[in-house]
């Protein structure tokens, strides 16, 4: 397999477009409106889809998607995801109930899970320290998973990029 | 808690801008009497909140409003992609009817409104109609 397709996934706010747009080689495609939920921190909200590409080098390349956050979007959850290599859960330290929302998208990609490969960023640790990455692991523990959870900036591209390295490892140990 | 009126088969949003909810219902209201009823309307925010529906509508309103934004805003993004510019309107067509999608302003906040009709309406007269809406909220905004 010479080109993945990986899926940005998690609550609206948390930095999924970011992400993409950090490590994306193209400007990327977005579709994002302005947010009518003040609530919800940014001014704007992808409702539909991201989409960006990196050049993994060696003749490999990625294709990077985003999902919008809201729940109300959740059909377009399994469209995004349909035929990915791997999903990247994002999740937001400083919201009131990380963990929470934590299961809410285990939960939501539950019959996924067995058969794709996942792994967990976690964002804003700077700001809020609790829970710790090995409170999320807890969570996967004792839903009889397990995944890399990794603390990650995702303004930044060396830790985007750190992220699908190792989604993109355990995918390759897979095939 | 949804406010609907009494026997009537209209619904609208408890959005914080009551007015907007009303403008909507408005829009659902003309365009109901202009294609005779025989179409389902939906008025959703641009990100997708439900704010007043009316008519022959299959399926959630809170599930249709989102998709309808979903596809406005991927429609936008592909009219900018490919140079052709803002859409004026998405069709969905298939074999038991259109679901039309437009996006307009409303109280100077960006709104979808979704057409769902059966094959034999039209599709001219949807979009006449649409266009019709936009233009009217276009003189209430003045």
């Amino acid at each position: 397999m010479n080109d993945f397709k990986i899926v940005f996934t998690g609550p609206p706010g948390v930095g999924k477009s970011t992400a993409i747009a950090a490590l994306s080689d193209t400007p990327p495609v977005r579709t994002e409106v302005r947010n009518a939920d003040a609530s919800l921190g940014p001014t704007h909200t992808t409702v539909a889809l991201d989409f960006g590409q990196v050049d993994l080098g060696r003749g490999q390349s990625a294709r990077l998607f985003g999902t919008p956050g809201q729940a109300r979007f959740e059909f377009m959850w399994r469209i995004v995801a349909a035929d990915a290599a791997g999903v990247v859960i994002l999740i937001d330290n400083s919201r009131v109930d990380p963990l929470g929302e934590f299961v809410a998208y285990l939960e939501a990609y539950r019959d996924l899970l067995p058969q794709m490969t996942f792994v967990a960023g976690i964002v804003r640790t700077e700001v809020c320290r609790q829970p710790s990455a090995d409170d999320y692991v807890q969570q996967l523990t004792s839903r009889g998973l397990a995944f890399p959870v990794l603390e990650v900036d995702v303004r930044r591209r060396d830790d985007v990029q750190v992220m699908v390295d190792m989604l993109l490892t355990k995918v390759r140990s897979r095939l | 808690m949804k406010r609907r009126l009494a026997s009537a088969p209209f619904s609208v949003a408890p959005p914080s801008d009551s007015a907007l909810a009303d403008q909507a219902l408005g829009v659902v209201l003309a365009l109901l009497v202009d294609l005779d009823g025989a179409a389902g309307i939906l008025v959703a925010s641009a990100d997708g909140v439900q704010l007043a529906h009316g008519g022959r509508l299959h399926g959630d309103p809170e599930r249709l409003a989102a998709m309808a934004s979903s596809v406005a805003a991927l429609s936008d993004t592909a009219g900018r992609e490919t140079g052709i510019g803002s859409p004026r309107c998405t069709v969905i067509e298939s074999n038991d009817g259109r679901l039309v999608v437009r996006g307009m302003p409303l109280r100077d906040r960006a709104v979808v409104v979704a057409v769902l009709t059966g094959r034999d309406l039209p599709l001219d007269r949807v979009s006449h109609s649409m266009a019709a809406a936009e233009a009217r909220a276009a003189l209430q905004r003045g």
